[in-house]
């Protein structure tokens, strides 16, 4: 015989209920869901022994959020304590908490030492409180219960959107969607520009093919009729190249183009530094790009380069979702259209989608690009689960990796074998520490710099202080004593951490 | 009252609407310039329809007054449907589905609002639902025996998106009902707690639906499940959260788009698997209908949980 205590969580607060003792699971499981449907059948089965409300919205979150990951929260365990009977000597009365879900059962059961359990009865009897929970504690209707589930939903869903995980691969995202975007807008104003001048100078597209030259071009050459020598010397900046800029001075003498009003030509300068303004921004975007990314997927990036990787994760959602793709998802990643089609029809899977915008594929031979590609695709995997779950990111194993492919791509080439993957990454672990530790100092030396210029900035302050007031000083002298404790406890965690990293790197290798 | 016959006629009338959000592809676009091509709806449906929100509203309010000379005011007559709480506007060219704002003068997603005189010489505000963008709307279109949602329900919301069906719900439910809004997106969730924040009635969930013990401090017993969360899982994902909210006698209403759970397989091999995994979690479907020209291969199945026993 046991005694069967149920929790129930609500968003007003939490309860207690004490089920009737039972004596076989089994019978007393349909007994339950018979009287589910009757509240005062139910009523004979379950008794509530306690409720406690929570004191305000803020503590409902807090207890929600602790719930919802199956943490057991200190209100939590206060109420348990206080409610829950203590185990008396007796042999025979085993109690037993049921609760929701496992992961809480497992947390109670880990601090309190109460025996929980979320089988069997509990969710039937779980279903019926919820049924009838406002009758069942007094003083709670169906509206003030609404009420509280929904100032509660709320205020979880804002703190859920607020705190939103994944916001550095945002901004990774909206970057390169943003180049992306760039680069075709830069195309087609660069297409216009060349339209538009090519009334008044023809000539100038084949001497100055690429666009960006050209829409500076077109703001020093203005009206190509007024053209002097004088302007050699900047063309040449321009176009870097002397010759072709001798080539634009002479052309635009003996061009056949049109007159163009001077009206005309503003609008066409104005457009073209406008273009021009786009091209800037759009090399600034990519040097924020690459800082971000570096930041952010360092092997990645390293291993197939920044827009690629950034492209991947903007297709993958974030860099966890990525990490979380089997590599033969990578391999295809982005083409989704061919792969289905292809899974329909039953004819050959696609070999790459976006990875075949790294250079790899590019130079392997015809009847070698699905294996390359396919050996990258793995490759991004590694380190995409690295740059994911690394504390201290580094771009040593991204580098190795490359390599990797690299060789790989020479021995299709030329049939030179290979190192062996166990000695790579052996080689690899081993450095990627070295750079870790470098970087764990280097942190550290920051930190004691900051602290020292702090210190001096404070003394300055004390002593300003001192002026005016006595007895300060003592108090910053337990602070310094603090922050030196500190130091040391992330000396501690900086050298725990390699040794978990070692594990993983272990795993990859038995794959 | 029959059954309204939108198949035919109010085809022509809402091809303007399929461009903004016909398929769930085009949606994005639909929802920041949406006014465009409801104004080519709005001239397809003659006057009738004071767009008084929408962007293209010209004719504020006045019932026919788009229509200027033309003239006849009573040009629209909106009538309850057969499901409780869901209204038709029926007119000469084509007939609307609407449900009665909950919130008068406020719009979701830019969509119409028809106002109508009551009884009592008050204005009653309807919202019109587009089925191109609802597939609840869609299946009550394509003639569903039964929603289940009616005023004073509780629902449970799977997959909520933005909330523009779930405003309908909320609609549908009244002051008296609730929507427990389950979404998973955050980009979408933050559409969703605008849309929750005008109506009381909806509680925004921004969690997996995959894990209802998350958020079950959240929510109640609920009447109805309803779920459009298009994941391979679905059948798993309605079932944990039957178990955990849908009381027993409840019902649920799920629309399945088979190509996001075998896009191999033929639809109607899908839905049968997918019925067959329903009926394992003690969930009894009773109906299945396709929503064909609203959608392509989805269906909508509708059922019931732990039917209650008449004898008892």
């Amino acid at each position: 015989m046991s005694h069967l205590y149920v929790l129930y969580e609500h968003a007003s607060g939490y309860a207690l209920f004490r089920v009737k003792e039972f004596e076989e699971i089994g019978a007393f499981l349909t007994q339950v869901e018979q009287s589910v449907l009757d509240l005062s059948k139910f009523n004979s089965v379950v008794k509530l022994i306690a409720f406690s409300p929570f004191v305000s919205g803020l503590n409902a979150l807090d207890n929600l959020n602790s719930i919802s990951e199956g943490v057991l929260h200190e209100d939590l365990k206060l109420f348990l304590d206080s409610n829950l009977p203590k185990p008396s000597g007796k042999k025979d009365s085993k109690l037993q908490l049921g609760v929701a879900d496992s992961k809480i059962s497992a947390a109670i059961n880990e601090t309190t030492g109460v025996s929980c359990t979320h089988v069997g009865a509990v969710p039937e009897v779980l279903r019926g409180i919820r049924l009838h929970f406002p009758n069942l504690v007094k003083g709670l209707t169906d509206k003030s219960q609404a009420k509280a589930q929904l100032g509660l939903g709320h205020a979880y869903s804002r703190s859920k959107v607020k705190f939103n995980v994944n916001r550095v691969d945002n901004m990774i995202i909206q970057a390169i969607n943003l180049i992306d975007q760039l680069d075709k807008d830069v195309n087609t104003f660069s297409m216009r520009i060349r339209e538009w001048y090519s009334y008044h100078f023809p000539e100038l597209v084949k001497i100055v093919p690429d666009n960006n030259m050209f829409a500076k071009v077109v703001k020093i050459v203005k009206n190509r009729k007024e053209l002097s020598d004088d302007a050699l010397e900047h063309l040449e900046e321009v176009v870097m190249d002397s010759a072709k800029a001798q080539a634009i001075i002479d052309a635009s003498k003996s061009s056949m183009g049109m007159d163009i009003s001077p009206i005309d030509l503003i609008n066409i300068q104005l457009f073209s530094s406008r273009v021009i303004d786009m091209f800037d921004y759009r090399k600034n975007l990519h040097e924020y790009l690459h800082s971000k990314i570096n930041q952010v997927a360092p092997n990645l990036s390293s291993l197939i380069g920044d827009q690629v990787a950034a492209r991947l994760i903007s297709h993958a959602g974030s860099l966890t979702n990525l990490a979380k793709c089997p590599a033969s998802t990578i391999q295809i990643l982005g083409a989704e259209k061919a792969l289905f089609r292809a899974l329909k029809t039953k004819s050959n899977t696609p070999k790459y989608g976006l990875i075949f915008h790294s250079s790899f594929i590019g130079r392997a031979g015809t009847t070698n690009k699905g294996r390359v590609s396919r050996y990258l695709a793995n490759k991004c995997a590694i380190a995409s689960r690295i740059d994911c779950f690394a504390e201290i990111p580094t771009n040593v194993f991204g580098d190795c990796l490359q390599k990797q492919v690299e060789d790989r791509l020479k021995f299709y080439e030329s049939g030179t074998l290979p190192p062996k993957n166990a000695e790579v990454m052996q080689e690899a672990v081993l450095k990627a520490e070295e750079t870790k530790n470098e970087i764990i100092k280097k942190d550290k030396k920051k930190k004691k710099k900051e602290k020292k210029n702090k210190k001096k900035e404070e003394k300055n302050d004390e002593e300003e202080m001192a002026v005016e007031e006595n007895g300060v000083t003592n108090g910053n002298g337990v602070e310094e004593h603090m922050e030196d404790m500190k130091l040391d406890e992330d000396q501690v965690d900086g050298e725990d951490e390699p040794q978990p990293k070692k594990k993983k790197k272990k795993n990859k290798k038995s794959e | 009252m029959g059954r309204p016959d939108f198949r035919g006629g109010s085809r022509g009338g809402f091809r303007g609407g399929r461009g903004g959000g016909g398929d769930r592809g085009g949606f994005r676009g639909g929802r920041g310039g949406g006014g465009g091509d409801r104004g080519g709806f709005n001239r397809t449906r003659g006057g009738g329809v004071g767009g008084r929100g929408a962007p293209r509203g010209g004719a504020r309010g006045g019932r026919g007054g788009a229509r200027g000379g033309m003239g006849a005011a009573k040009k629209v007559v909106v009538e309850p449907h057969r499901h409780a709480g869901v209204f038709v506007a029926r007119s000469k060219n084509d007939d609307l589905l609407l449900t009665r704002n909950l919130v008068p003068g406020d719009t979701v997603y830019n969509e119409k609002k028809i106002q109508v005189d009551g009884e009592n010489g008050e204005k009653i505000e309807y919202r019109v639902w587009n089925p191109f963008r609802s597939k609840l709307g869609a299946a009550i279109l394509g003639g569903v025996d039964q929603i289940h949602i009616k005023p004073g329900a509780k629902v449970l919301y799977l997959g909520a998106a933005s909330g523009t069906t779930v405003s309908h719900v909320s609609d549908i439910v009244g002051p008296e009902g609730l929507v427990y809004a389950v979404e998973f997106s955050h980009r979408s969730g933050r559409d969703l707690i605008n849309v929750a924040k005008k109506r009381t009635n909806i509680i925004p969930i921004i969690e997996d639906a995959r894990h209802p013990h998350k958020y079950r401090m959240l929510v109640g017993m609920v009447d109805v499940v309803f779920a459009d969360v298009a994941q391979p899982d679905q059948a798993r994902i309605v079932a944990l959260n039957s178990h955990n909210f849908l009381k027993n006698g409840g019902h649920f209403v799920i629309s399945i788009k088979a190509s996001c759970i075998d896009s191999t397989a033929t639809p109607e091999a899908v839905f049968a698997s997918e019925v067959k995994k329903l009926q394992s979690e003690k969930l009894k479907p009773k109906e299945q209908l396709t929503l064909e020209p609203y959608e392509r291969d989805h269906a909508v199945v509708v059922g019931v949980y732990r039917p209650i026993k008449q004898a008892a």
